[in-house]
């Protein structure tokens, strides 16, 4: 029978597929582990940093640092989105993306011109698929990210915004709530709000000044901010793989029993109707 | 007596955590010292050793680069750039502070 050659081959693709799609499963919940770890381990620093730069802000600071100034309105934004250099992971990529176009046409709707700076190689390539100019884009990030790369990706985002080129700039990137739930999310990294009435600059002895120690401590906070999102993002990431190949190997094995089946029938068929011919050829003969 | 709260911590991991009795670290101007009912302080850290005084004696060690050194309430936490058992092998940029850069 024609068609059993043709099931049979189908069935053995589809079992390779699973097969693919079991291993990278696999691949992306060990990824995750580890990624999970780099969150984890990053959090401690991120708070006490946080809580530090909140402290000492003020807002007579704001004249000296151009890092810390607080324009009275925004004329231009520079939006900083991260992306994976990889696919395969569901709807991850496309979420951060869709986030980016829905901040970029707000921006623009409210009449501020928006520039875009990408990390990743997804957006990179949606981005200019889509004619949008991109500033500046990084797609050098693996699957542990380094205080480096935050600095690579941030440091002319920095210095356009201390040279007042740009107002305010957003950073989109994935939230790592649990390996289930990554929802896009979009953070104001410039200017710097600090919390004016918790300023414990008046208790502490600074050494050497609130100043100087503002003035080391911000790029550092920044930077880590940026750390923090990348790894954030490259959990997510794994957490989303693993889901989607999951889901995919689920889907093929729903297939192949469905395949299974039609096979099984056909030949079943096929052997009735052989007895059928022998039991009718020798009912003919007799 | 009263002791001490540490944390030492880099942006990847929380190298050390625990009670003590006394901490030397390395401040951005020279060694500071700090024993339990020290002033809040905030100083700027340059790179060194970080010596911490367990209560039931001995010490424990870290090479530090750069960073900042909180104390509040008996509570110290040290936010550093490098920490680890070693001497970092190139210092990363931008986090030495030198007494010079200071008028």
């Amino acid at each position: 029978m024609a068609g059993d050659a043709d099931v049979k081959r189908r069935i053995k693709s589809v079992e390779n597929t699973r097969q693919i799609t079991r291993t990278m499963e696999l691949v992306a919940t060990s990824k995750l582990k580890k990624a999970t770890d780099r969150v984890y381990s990053a959090r401690p620093y991120a708070d006490a940093l946080q809580e530090i730069v909140g402290g000492l802000y003020s807002p007579a600071l704001s004249e000296k640092y151009p890092i810390l100034r607080r324009p009275d309105e925004v004329k231009r934004a520079a939006v900083l989105l991260l992306t994976a250099n990889r696919g395969l992971c569901g709807g991850f990529n496309s979420n951060l993306i869709k986030q980016a176009r829905n901040l970029l046409e707000d921006l623009r709707g409210q009449g501020i011109e928006a520039e875009l700076h990408i990390a990743g190689k997804k957006a990179v390539a949606y981005f200019r698929f889509r004619g949008e100019e991109i500033s500046t884009e990084t797609v050098d990030v693996g699957d542990s990210p380094t205080g480096d790369d935050a600095e690579a990706i941030i440091a002319p985002v920095r210095a356009r915004f201390e040279n007042g080129d740009v107002d305010a700039v957003y950073l989109i990137s994935s939230k790592f709530k649990s390996a289930m739930s990554t929802p896009p999310y979009t953070r104001d990294l410039l200017p710097i709000t600090g919390d004016e009435n918790a300023s414990s600059a008046d208790v502490y002895i600074l050494s050497p000044s609130g100043d100087m120690i503002l003035e080391r401590i911000l790029p550092a906070y920044i930077r880590n901010a940026v750390y923090t999102a990348l790894v954030e993002n490259a959990a997510a990431e794994q957490g989303a793989r693993r889901s989607a190949m999951k889901s995919a190997t689920d889907n093929a094995g729903d297939v192949l029993e469905h395949l299974t089946r039609t096979y099984n029938r056909a030949r079943q068929a096929q052997i009735t109707q052989e007895i059928a011919e022998i039991v009718g050829g020798s009912a003919a003969l007799e | 007596m009263a002791s001490l709260n540490v944390r030492v911590v880099s942006p990847i991991k929380i190298v050390f955590e625990g009670e003590a009795s006394a901490v030397v670290a390395p401040a951005w101007d020279g060694q500071v010292g700090i024993l339990p009912g020290h002033a809040p302080m905030l100083s700027l850290i340059g790179s060194g050793e970080v010596t911490v005084d367990r209560p039931g004696g001995g010490s424990d060690t870290f090479h530090v680069a750069g960073g900042v050194l909180k104390v509040e309430r008996d509570t110290v936490t040290l936010l550093t750039e490098y920490a680890g058992d070693e001497a970092p092998a190139d210092i990363p940029a931008n986090t030495v502070v030198l007494a010079e850069d200071v008028e």
